[in-house]
């Protein structure tokens, strides 16, 4: 197939369609502003608008929903520089240094930077996307079954360990939390009831948005308000200066390692983008000279995690368009999407409707490039939410996090349980342990679970079977190998100041 | 292509059988009711809404629409779609049960509900505590293969080979305890004696994917849910859960043909209100739901799933009799599995 | 005792406290699976162990180290939640006592009918007849309590408004919680907290309801789900 040819040909048939250029526009505006408001995200706006898309043409739904993600991973990078409040777990490393350097005063250099590095990421992994997604889905659909996957899943654990935390116990702690907040609900083989204290709500389990949402959005509200009370509160430090472009050809080092981190690590299924997010941010601070400034404001930190999860949806569209794997929640209502138009994402989908699939490409490669202009322009204007007194913004931060929470899956508890988040992760922020380690640990929690349950079975539960899977095995040792190293680092190399 | 090929089967042969519902597409099942009726009390004054204990992408997410979309083009007024996922169904059921009992709000519900009461009869029965208003989709569950399976070609080579196997064979299925896929999976292990091991996949896409990418041996799945495999030519039947062969997969041996007569659990998906809304509002919605089960929009929708191979309608007394029976068998195999039935 | 403190016999406490607790919460769901024979509980009982030793792996190397960090990524020391709580001196035992006790509020209202249920068997209606004497008395007991503990009011209050959605709607509670917080942040002119009522429930309403028909929680109870019913048809 000419990849070339193909992607002329759906950028014609995405703009000379004026539904077309009114739903892409639409698209990366709304996906923009739902990132980018705290309390809500582009999932958010993604499950609202998930029954509309069954008045919209297959082709139409499809490329709203990719172009949302596109621009929404970008805008949840602005309320983590700002507000300390990741719009999606993919964001959570950029809040590290970014809200640092919003507290410096450098929050335009931050988001500048962010809309650079999500544009450049992005684009470049649409670009591969299109060359790449037939033959990978080929080797991956074969080669990538349960035990790969939990594999893959233990790695990406041992990784976040060592990420965010004051000391690797403390990571190791939040990690198990998350994961034993994902036993809540049903178990994923026989269904049976855990943890449920006869609350027949509970059985849904706990879900990772209002748990996002209260650990980043509600707890930061809940500290703003305790400094207030204290009188220790300043208005954060506006500032617009973007960084130069000099400053970014000087990190061009961290763009392409994210670049290549981001893609290898979107294409993994179900937890694509947020590892790609973290991996991208430790392999940064791996590689520099400087370690110690990580955390307090080095634009590095924001580069390396915006390029990475940007470059992530490129690759998140490979396992989904070939194999009808969703990388993670937005992509998982992307399925929904087809199916409401009877079709099932998957191989057949490149057979049946190449024109859908190229539409689609061509869309995320102009949602990405978009994001330079309509970006710096909506930064603007958004930036300028910090200038509401606070006493008006918290209310309605909050409510806007209650739609957010209560939308996705229509039910009172994860208001609740949302809240409840809030204040455990207001005790929790002053203790040195890691809010995006309990996340993480609650979305890798359910897959990994099911894949290792699925695994055992497929080996006959017969532990050495993983030896006999190459890949499997391989994640298995690097996995290892990183808690090892992370252990004998905590015991015995000088410890960072 | 093994596409065209089953396409021009299931073309050929939908005129042709009478477990089609669809051939009866000329004269529908409710085209006795009246085409209209008068709104009692002006109910309703405003837009109803369907919780549904599913996400929208699913089954029952997609039935929801398609009822929705049907009673709202015969009668003009809108319904809102709720759903409320978890607990395989249970807390869409809390939820409605909460609610206010005024006939603004119904339920779409599946046989999930109806295996839920067997086990613990604490739990809501949808025949008595509900009043069914339709149930628009009954449909039954087939063994699926890899069209490019070369190890075995039917039925009868596959049993001999999972024999073969000595236990090592695998299956992707909902591994629910009590499940209606579990059931029928232990009737046919039962009835051939042969030992699988079965892979639990609690979600579609990944099950499917299970067996495509050659993760797995075979699949335990409902027709509608896999048609794109078999549209492609990805996916082969080679038993049919029923006691004769739907037209459409009339080369796909069913019970009887394999010699098993254990009475196979089927999957269906209906409509519900809560047994204390008034009187004549239950009897508008009965009309409503019923009259949009006949809607073009709803009868395309259901021929689309493969819900027209076996006749999907059932009324209010048709969805009871259907239920009670459901629950009553639920019960008796839950009783000689040995789970404890409250 | 090397370089510990009380706190970290504390934090250890907690975490093995807790790893007990779920560990013997765990025998309610001990059944087994027919095609798995590791069941339900061997997944969270590893991870409960994995948390006791990472517990002991932390006392264990507080011991030697004391606080000092081990160079993870980026962590969370800095983000000032630790300095706000210090200078606020929210760390002495009867902050938490208070804070606890605002924490316990909603957790009661919605646990009342089952207590009430303990006496005498409850139907819909004399559900419905607890809730709605509960939550007035316990509104004073919050009230009360939050004289002495700001913060804690803060944390306590958006809990309160979640537990009362379900019953209440939020179409009713939403003004309500508005002037909660507002009032709780320090805010006292009366006009500027009812703008403020007025911008963000309209620009929620109009967003969310009349343009993208989100069903937001209309509550159970009377007359809240009838009010809400009517917002809607306004709206729509």
């Amino acid at each position: 197939m000419d990849a070339y040819a193909n992607f002329i040909n759906g950028t014609i048939t995405l703009f000379s369609d004026p539904m077309g250029i009114l739903i892409f526009f639409g698209g990366v505006v709304g996906g923009m502003l739902f990132g980018a408001i705290p309390g809500v995200s582009m999932l958010t706006l993604a499950a609202i608008l998930l029954p509309f898309t069954a008045h919209l043409s297959a082709e139409h739904g499809i490329m709203l929903f990719s172009v949302i993600y596109c621009t929404g991973v970008y805008g949840g990078a602005i309320t983590a520089i700002l507000f300390n409040i990741p719009g999606a777990p993919e964001n959570a490393p950029t809040a590290f240094d970014g809200y640092a350097m919003t507290k410096n005063g450098e929050a335009g250099r931050a988001v500048g930077a962010a809309v650079m590095c999500s544009a450049i990421g992005g684009t470049v992994a649409a670009v591969i996307m299109m060359l790449a997604t037939a033959p990978i889905a080929n080797w991956a659909i074969s080669a990538f079954g349960p035990p790969e996957i939990f594999a893959l899943v233990f790695f990406g654990l041992a990784v976040a360990a060592t990420v965010g935390a004051k000391t690797l116990w403390k990571g190791w702690l939040s990690i198990l939390v998350g994961l034993l907040i994902a036993v809540v609900g049903m178990d994923p083989v026989g269904g049976i009831e855990r943890y449920d204290f006869s609350m027949p709500y509970l059985l849904a389990g706990i879900h990772f948005i209002p748990t996002i949402l209260g650990f980043f959005a509600v707890s930061e509200i809940f500290i703003q308000a305790e400094k207030k009370a204290t009188g220790s509160f300043i208005a954060p430090k506006i500032s617009v200066d973007f960084p130069s472009v000099a400053e970014l050809i000087a990190h061009k080092v961290a763009v392409i390692r994210s670049i290549v981190i981001g893609f290898f690590c979107g294409v993994l299924p179900g937890i694509g983008a947020t590892l790609a997010a973290f991996m991208g941010y430790n392999e940064a601070v791996r590689w520099s000279k400087d370690k110690s400034q990580f955390g307090k404001g080095k634009l590095e930190g924001v580069i390396s995690s915006e390029t990475a999860n940007n470059a992530a949806t490129g690759a998140a569209m490979i396992p989904l368009l070939a194999l009808g794997l969703p990388g993670g929640a937005l992509t998982a209502m992307m399925v929904g999407v087809f199916q409401m138009h009877d079709m099932e994402p998957g191989p057949l989908v490149f057979l049946n409707s190449p024109d859908l699939v190229w539409v689609v490409f061509a869309a995320m490669f102009f949602a990405n490039l978009s994001i330079l202009l309509v970006g710096y322009l909506e930064t603007k204007t958004i930036i300028n939410l910090l200038r509401i007194p606070f006493q008006f913004l918290a209310p309605l931060i909050l409510l806007l996090a209650t739609v957010g929470a209560y939308a996705v899956r229509g039910l009172v508890i994860d208001v609740l349980v949302m809240f409840i988040a809030g204040a455990a992760g207001f005790f929790l922020r002053r203790s040195g342990y890691s809010l995006a380690g309990i996340v993480l640990g609650l979305i890798l929690g359910k897959i990994g679970e099911q894949t290792f349950a699925q695994a055992m079975q497929m080996l006959h539960f017969e532990w050495l079977g993983f030896l006999d899977r190459p890949i499997a095995s391989a994640l298995i040792a690097a996995a290892f190998l990183t808690i090892l190293s992370s252990i004998y680092s905590a015991f015995f190399k000088k410890h960072a100041q | 292509m093994g596409s065209n090929k089953f396409l021009m089967t299931a073309g050929s042969m939908l005129a042709a059988t009478i477990f089609s519902a669809s051939s009866a597409y000329a004269a529908c099942a409710t085209d006795g009711l009246p085409g209209t009726m008068a709104k009692p009390g002006g109910f309703p004054e405003r837009s109803l809404a369907m919780i549904v204990p599913y996400g929208p992408a699913g089954g029952s997410g997609q039935v929801a629409q398609a009822m929705a979309q049907a009673v709202t083009e015969l009668t003009g007024v809108s319904i809102n779609r709720d759903h409320k996922p978890g607990g395989s169904g249970t807390v869409g059921m809390t939820a409605y049960l909460a609610m206010p009992t005024d006939g603004y709000t119904v339920l779409e519900h599946i046989d999930d509900a109806s295996s839920a009461h067997a086990l613990d009869s604490g739990r809501p029965n949808p025949a008595e505590d509900l009043i069914p208003l339709v149930i628009s989709q009954i449909t039954f569950s087939q063994i699926y293969i890899r069209t490019n399976e070369d190890r075995f070609t039917d039925w009868d080579s596959f049993v001999n080979w999972v024999k073969a196997q000595d236990g090592k064979a695998t299956i992707a299925n909902v591994s629910k305890e009590g499940s209606m896929e579990r059931i029928n999976m232990k009737y046919l292990t039962d009835a051939t004696g042969m030992k699988i091991q079965q892979i639990s996949f609690d979600k579609g896409a990944p099950r499917y994917g299970a067996l495509a990418g050659g993760q797995v041996d075979a699949l335990f799945e409902q027709p509608g849910d896999v048609r794109k495999f078999l549209d492609s030519g990805t996916f082969r039947p080679i038993l049919t859960l029923l006691h004769s062969r739907p037209g459409v997969f009339a080369d796909v041996p069913s019970l009887k043909d394999a010699g098993f007569d254990f009475e196979p659990l089927l999957r269906f998906r209906g409509f519900y209100v809560h047994k204390d809304a008034p009187a004549d509002r239950v009897e508008w919605l009965q009309w409503a739901f019923q009259k949009g089960f006949c809607e073009p929009s709803y009868q395309a929708f259901n021929e689309k799933k493969f819900m027209n191979l076996i006749e999907s309608y059932r009324d209010t007394a048709g969805a009871k009799e259907l239920i009670t029976g459901t629950i009553a068998q639920y019960r008796q195999v839950y009783k000689e599995l040995g789970l404890e039935v409250k | 005792m090397g370089k510990l403190r009380p706190v970290h016999f504390f934090e250890a406490a907690f975490w093995l406290l807790l790893s007990s607790f779920l560990y013997v919460e765990s025998f309610d769901f001990d059944r087994s699976i027919e095609i798995y024979k590791f069941g339900a509980t061997a997944w969270p009982r590893t991870l409960i162990l994995l948390m006791a030793f990472a517990a002991l792996g932390q006392l264990l190397f507080q011991y030697y180290a004391g606080d000092s960090p081990t160079g993870s990524l980026g962590a969370a020391t800095d983000d000032g939640a630790q300095e706000a709580a210090r200078k606020a001196g929210h760390s002495s035992v009867s902050w938490y006592a208070s804070t606890f006790l605002l924490l316990a509020i909603p957790f009661l209202y919605m646990r009342a009918p089952d207590l009430v249920g303990l006496m005498t068997t409850l139907d819909k209606q004399g559900v419905h007849l607890v809730k709605g004497v509960t939550a007035p008395i316990l509104l004073v007991a919050y009230l009360v309590l939050m004289r002495g503990n700001h913060v804690g009011a803060i944390l306590a209050l958006p809990i309160f408004f979640a537990a009362l959605l379900e019953d209440m709607g939020f179409y009713a509670m939403a003004p309500l919680f508005i002037i909660g917080v507002t009032l709780l942040m320090g805010e006292r002119r009366l006009q500027w907290i009812a703008l403020t009522i007025a911008l963000i429930m309209g620009a929620l309403l109009l967003t969310f309801v009349s343009l993208l028909y989100v069903g937001l929680p209309t509550g159970n109870l009377s007359p809240f789900y009838e009010f809400s019913n009517q917002l809607i048809i306004l709206l729509q």
